[in-house]
């Protein structure tokens, strides 16, 4: 009889757990190559699940997946319909009628109805800033039977039918009726949507990993995909979101095959992934981000519109984009307000670009400006280092053409409280901080808050300039693209004389991903759609 | 002894109750504000407002406070700004693989510095002492997440013998489970198995100049009974202390090695949580792991009692 001793225990123990774990160390190198599961690494927390919410592109990416949207625009910011087979104007272009196609239905099984649509859109248009421009001029929406709908206008929208379809911002997404009877500052957590994936809230491990199904019951056009626009086909029964918050950690996952595409891979690791054979980087976001930063238009010294214009002339903007980070393969200067890649982007007043990095003009306008060695409270963002070694090159920059410059060094989120704060440095406030926005959204000036300059109802800085501002008003009813394009090189003019924003550059950030997946679909700004990969053996 | 236990757990209420007053006061009075984080980073100051008044932020600082307090002693530790979801079951969900990483650690950091700590004493002076102060030295001071991405780099992505990165519950499979916390486990250890050796192998030393253990090896004890039987019972009190401390460290310690190896415990989720200002999570973490300090230190303290008879309550 064996009797039970320490040393047999021990024996017994390494025998079992070896036993049971080599099967694991094949399952664990096995695990990746399942078939028929994406592994995406989103190396950022989806926080908040209502696209009406939060602006923050994670969220988008969440939206974009569960929900549907009765438009989408195309790869060249075309809109055209997605839950709408059918809609049609009336002759005083002040009814809009909407029929919805067949097979559309909620995760939960329910009919997705004019009535679903009509409340999403009353939500949308308190939320974003197109929804509230189109309801002040909206005089009824109402249903007409279980898939139609009618919005009338009180005088004619020309923009009504891309604001449905635009990405910029908070988007249209069609929820249900008692989902989207909510006020939008109540987050909406229910997930049920009718769009290509259905979010799998039982596997999903929040903080770490989100689980995304496909939507058997989904029905795609049958149109190619194109930018957001196009058939939804997903070819793939799960996709997986993991937050890998370290880069070298998803890095080496990725080349381990564990898996299969990261979302934005660290610009000092892509010459490597660009050795590995089995590892590819695709550019999805075609338009890119332009990054830029604020002036505090109402504290000293940037109140004084020469000390702002000093900014435009002080910037180059390849040595900062340089410093922030990023790589030169990847960076375009920017010039317009209209960023680089939309329909308005023009070259109307951009003579200070010729100019940029010019620090004895600047150091000239700072003196026309007045400027008596006031601080300049520069806002850093610690935890994006981009935006955190621009924000150290500008200090530096404006060091060498004699001013005092503090670093404010602090997190996003203490970035974000200390920016609301209108008063002098000395009581809190702030002179300047650096942000981004996505480039082809940059074409909506009555979505993107960046480009009104209303003053204290503007975004952070609150620029001025009323007549800049009635030009903006007109943006809504002008008719034909040729139009607003005159439209928006006149704003333009104004806006690089007051100067609200100063541009830095445009950026595009390259996935990586396994060769084994294809078919990812391109689109014009960060929020990258999940639908048409595959994944295919090798 | 009964009544020195319930002493002491009414002192740890106690520590928990002004940890909780004052990481309620600190994230509140600290820069940043979750509303704003909530609505994204280009939201307009009117959409953040909304969502400060539906989330309550905007209600002053005794009103947030007694909320608060009041829902604490109904059992209710909030619920996450961002998820929704109870503070408490996030905190549970993450509390598996923490804990997993913790015990894994402590027992190999354990079972391998107490053997270098008597090995070195045992051969004080020799070559095994030199190269284990020097492994001492090494462990103590190289960063945890070096060793982390070397050993990654050697034996998974190079090797490929084990995963890189991520954790599967217990539930899944105790081999997978294992398999994927090896790398952690060794990597958070390294610096624990150099404290636990050096202390080791003081303790030791100091008893084995004692005069009862010349007695011993004059009676002819074997090496064996003389390092376990009669020295290591002796050095004992102090390990325990470095053990215990040391535990109490790894709670909090497993940030950087969670980071490193993706683990979804509980230091990932409060500095999460800590980054996005969820006032809920990291009050619940901070309020339990501080009474997760005071019930290590006293089962220490309880322990002493079992190795060392002198020592009364």
């Amino acid at each position: 009889m064996m009797t039970i001793s320490r040393r047999n225990l021990l024996k017994q123990g390494i025998a079992v757990g070896t036993a049971l774990s080599f099967p694991s160390v094949l399952r664990a190198q096995a695990a990746a190559s399942n078939a028929r599961t994406v592994r995406w690494v989103q190396q950022l927390s989806l926080r908040v699940f209502d696209p009406l919410l939060t602006s923050d592109d994670t969220t988008s990416m969440h939206a974009l997946a569960i929900y549907d949207t009765l438009f989408a625009v195309d790869l060249k910011g075309i809109p055209q319909p997605q839950m709408v087979d059918k809609w049609g104007v009336s002759d005083d272009k002040k009814t809009y009628t909407f029929e919805l196609r067949d097979g559309l239905n909620f995760h939960d099984g329910s009919s997705v109805t004019a009535a679903d649509c009509v409340a999403s859109i009353r939500r949308w248009g308190q939320a974003d800033a197109g929804g509230k421009t189109i309801m002040e001029r909206t005089k009824d929406i109402s249903i007409v039977d279980g898939r139609t709908f009618m919005i009338v206008l009180t005088e004619p929208s020309p923009l009504l039918i891309s604001s449905l379809a635009s990405p910029a911002g908070f988007f249209l997404a069609i929820m249900r009726e008692k989902d989207a009877s909510q006020a939008p500052t109540e987050p909406v957590t229910s997930n049920i949507g009718s769009g290509p994936f259905k979010y799998n809230e039982a596997l999903t491990k929040p903080g770490t990993s989100w689980v995304y199904d496909r939507n058997e019951n989904y029905v795609p056009r049958q149109e190619v995909p194109d930018g957001y626009a196009g058939g939804k086909v997903v070819n793939v029964d799960r996709v997986i979101w993991d937050n890998i918050a370290d880069q070298q950690t998803a890095f080496a996952a990725l080349q381990a095959g564990e898996v299969d595409f990261l979302l934005q891979p660290a610009f000092d690791l892509l010459p490597v992934l660009e050795k590995d054979p089995n590892l590819e980087l695709e550019v999805l976001n075609k338009a890119g981000v332009s990054m830029f930063l604020r002036m505090n238009c109402l504290q000293p010294p940037f109140d004084n519109v020469k000390a702002r214009q000093a900014i435009l002339h002080l910037i180059d903007q390849e040595a900062v984009m340089r410093a922030a980070g990023f790589d030169p393969r990847y960076i375009t200067p920017v010039t317009s307000i209209f960023g680089n890649n939309t329909p308005y982007t023009n070259d109307e007043n951009t003579g200070w670009y010729k100019k940029g990095g010019d620090p004895e003009r600047a150091r000239q306008l700072l003196k026309e400006a007045g400027y008596s060695g006031e601080t300049v409270v520069i806002l850093q963002a610690t935890d994006w280092p981009e935006a955190s070694n621009a924000a150290q090159y500008l200090a530096d920059t404006l060091r060498r053409i004699g001013v005092k410059v503090e670093l404010a060094p602090s997190d996003w989120g203490g970035l974000t409280k200390r920016r609301a704060n209108k008063g002098p440095v000395e009581d809190g406030g702030w002179s300047i901080f650096v942000s981004d926005w996505s480039d082809s959204n940059l074409g909506d000036p009555l979505k993107v808050p960046v480009l009104p300059a209303n003053g204290e109802g503007a975004w952070f800085g609150w620029p001025k300039s009323d007549e800049y501002e009635a030009l903006r008003a007109k943006w809504a009813d002008v008719d034909t693209l040729e139009e607003r394009q005159a439209l928006a090189r006149k704003m333009q003019r104004l806006s690089w004389d007051f100067v609200g924003t100063a541009m830095l550059g445009n950026y595009v950030v390259p996935t990586a991903r396994r060769k084994s997946l294809t078919g990812l679909v391109s689109v014009s700004t960060v929020v990258l759609p999940m639908w048409n990969m595959r994944k295919v053996s090798g | 002894m009964t009544a020195y236990i319930l002493r002491r757990m009414v002192s740890a209420i106690a520590v928990m109750a002004m940890v909780g007053i004052f990481v309620f006061l600190l994230i509140r009075l600290a820069p940043g504000d979750p509303a704003a984080i909530i609505a994204g980073r280009n939201a307009s100051e009117e959409i953040i407002a909304g969502i400060r008044e539906h989330l309550g932020l905007n209600q002053p600082l005794p009103v947030q406070f007694l909320h608060w307090l009041s829902a604490i002693f109904h059992g209710d530790f909030g619920t996450s700004i961002f998820s929704g979801r109870p503070a408490l079951e996030l905190l549970v969900q993450r509390l598996e693989p923490t804990l997993s990483l913790s015990l894994l650690t402590l027992t190999l950091s354990v079972t391998v510095g107490v053997c270098f700590g008597i090995l070195a004493a045992w051969r004080a002076g020799g070559v095994v002492d030199r190269l284990l102060l020097v492994f001492s030295a090494l462990g103590y001071s190289v960063p945890v997440f070096v060793i982390g991405y070397f050993l990654v780099y050697l034996l998974a992505f190079s090797a490929g013998w084990l995963p890189v990165q991520g954790y599967v519950p217990i539930s899944e499979g105790i081999g997978s489970w294992f398999i994927h916390l090896i790398l952690p486990t060794v990597t958070l250890s390294v610096p624990y198995i150099a404290f636990v050796a050096r202390i080791a192998r003081t303790s030791m030393l100091e008893v084995l100049t004692e005069d009862y253990m010349r007695t011993a090896a004059a009676k002819g004890a074997s090496p064996y009974a003389m390092l376990f039987h009669h020295a290591l019972k002796n050095a004992g009190v102090p390990i325990l202390t470095v053990i215990g401390i040391s535990f109490a460290y790894l709670i909090g310690g497993v940030v950087l090695t969670e980071t490193v190896f993706n683990i979804p415990g509980i230091g990932r989720l409060v500095v999460d949580a800590i980054s996005s200002r969820d006032y809920p999570i990291i009050q619940s973490v901070l309020i339990l792991t501080s009474g997760l300090y005071v019930l290590i230190n006293l089962a220490v303290d309880l322990a002493y009692t079992l190795i060392d008879p002198r020592i009364r309550y």
